[in-house]
């Protein structure tokens, strides 16, 4: 047991495929929490996190063989085979269509120099709330870097592998998911404080 | 603190409130109990396709055992004329190589007055033959004796070609070639092969059990 969890995710998936039953659960405890989250934070579903899950281990044991130490980690590989089933879940459910279909162009730029602190007077659990509902409400192409680069910590050159695209392209996208997400978390913010600018100027009047 | 600072934070706070979720165990035994299944499934196919191989091979086998015995007994069957053949073209040989112009009959005055029917004596056969020996034929079950000359026979009319005739003789019969007779069975009648040269004259008998 030991000797198998210093084992690299290449030779485990090699035991696993060979019917090694013990190297598959190394594998899945050393690898479903990133999978697992990385599908809740697309689609804001336990229940399409589970079921998502489920289907990459699946997907591993069938088609374990399709993949290639010499093109990327493991940990890319199926967080690709995640994405997939999260895009396929997602459009058949349509849990997210009508915020997809935002256009860039639409979602003014938020100027990094604004004298505004939109995000200061929340506290944590509405900042967390609030994030993490603005990140669901982005297109799915923002959102997955999103939640790649900034919330599952991969780098952009494996985001890139898993996103099958150039690092440029993620980088712009982050770029431009970061400004959308400010964008969507302003309103409320300025709605708080205006709020509080009134009760402000009441207390000032009272 | 600007507007990215702040959404840097909230980002890094949603991924540090995260960062302890993960599948429930349920997903876990779902997926392990899918690897044990898959591991079935595929194990089963494979007996069935070694069962499949085997049964295969031993049908294969069987069959070319079966053509081999088809192909035997067709051939045992074919060789019966060829032996008849050969035991036709026996006398012939045996014939061409006495000096004696009539080596087949033999000159036993006292038995038959008869110089022309004296007693046949088989002919041909060889020494190390017992002088009834039996031809056992596989196919039929059939036990022959040699072929008995019945009169003159000219080696010319044997190289020309003949026919063996199958016909039913009287037991009493056998007596004329020398033969023991079963009186208890003298009213039945006994197969016979009769040699047929080529001008329709009986030229040698053999008699079937």
């Amino acid at each position: 047991m030991n000797l198998k969890n210093d084992l690299s995710d290449s030779e485990l998936l090699r035991l696993m495929l060979a019917g090694d039953e013990e190297a598959l659960a190394l594998l899945y405890r050393r690898r479903q929490g990133g999978i697992y989250r990385f599908a809740l934070q697309m689609s804001g579903s336990k229940t399409i996190a589970e079921d998502v899950t489920q289907d990459v281990f699946l997907f591993l044991m069938r088609e374990g063989h399709v993949f290639d130490p010499a093109r990327g980690s493991l940990s890319a590989f199926l967080f690709g085979v995640a994405r997939n089933h999260v895009l396929r879940r997602l459009r058949v459910e349509h849990l997210l269509a009508p915020l997809g279909d935002e256009s860039d162009d639409d979602v003014p730029l938020v100027h990094a120099s604004s004298e505004l602190c939109p995000l200061e007077d929340l506290t944590r659990a509405e900042t967390i709330e609030s994030v993490r509902k603005a990140v669901l409400s982005l297109p799915s192409k923002y959102r997955e870097v999103v939640v790649l680069c900034e919330l599952q910590d991969v780098s952009y050159g494996e985001t890139a592998e898993i996103l099958g695209c150039a690092i440029g392209t993620v980088r712009s996208r982050l770029h431009r998911a970061r400004a959308l997400l400010l964008a969507k978390l302003r309103p409320a913010v300025e709605v708080e404080e205006t709020g509080s600018a009134t009760v402000k100027s009441a207390r000032c009047f009272a | 603190m600007n507007d990215e600072e702040m959404l840097t934070r909230g980002l890094r706070s949603l991924a540090a409130e995260m960062e302890s979720v993960e599948a429930p165990e349920a997903v876990e035994a779902k997926v392990l109990e899918a690897f044990r299944a898959q591991r079935k499934v595929v194990s089963m196919p494979r007996r069935q396709s070694n069962a499949r191989y085997w049964l295969v091979a031993v049908a294969a086998m069987l069959l070319i055992a079966i053509t081999v015995v088809v192909f035997r007994w067709n051939t045992g069957t074919v060789e019966t004329p060829r032996q008849a053949k050969q035991q036709e073209s026996t006398p012939k040989l045996n014939e061409q190589q006495p000096s004696s112009p009539q080596p087949v009959v033999a000159s036993d005055e006292t038995t038959n007055p008869l110089p022309q029917r004296r007693k046949p004596r088989r002919i041909h056969a060889p020494a190390s033959r017992p002088e009834m020996a039996q031809v056992a034929n596989h196919v039929t079950n059939e036990i022959a004796t040699d072929f008995i000359p019945i009169s003159y026979m000219s080696p010319a009319n044997l190289q020309e070609g003949g026919q063996i005739v199958r016909v039913q003789l009287p037991r009493a019969a056998l007596v004329n070639f020398g033969l023991p007779v079963n009186m208890d069975r003298y009213n039945e009648k006994v197969k016979a092969d009769v040699l047929l040269g080529v001008d329709g004259r009986a030229h040698a008998i053999r008699f079937v059990q």
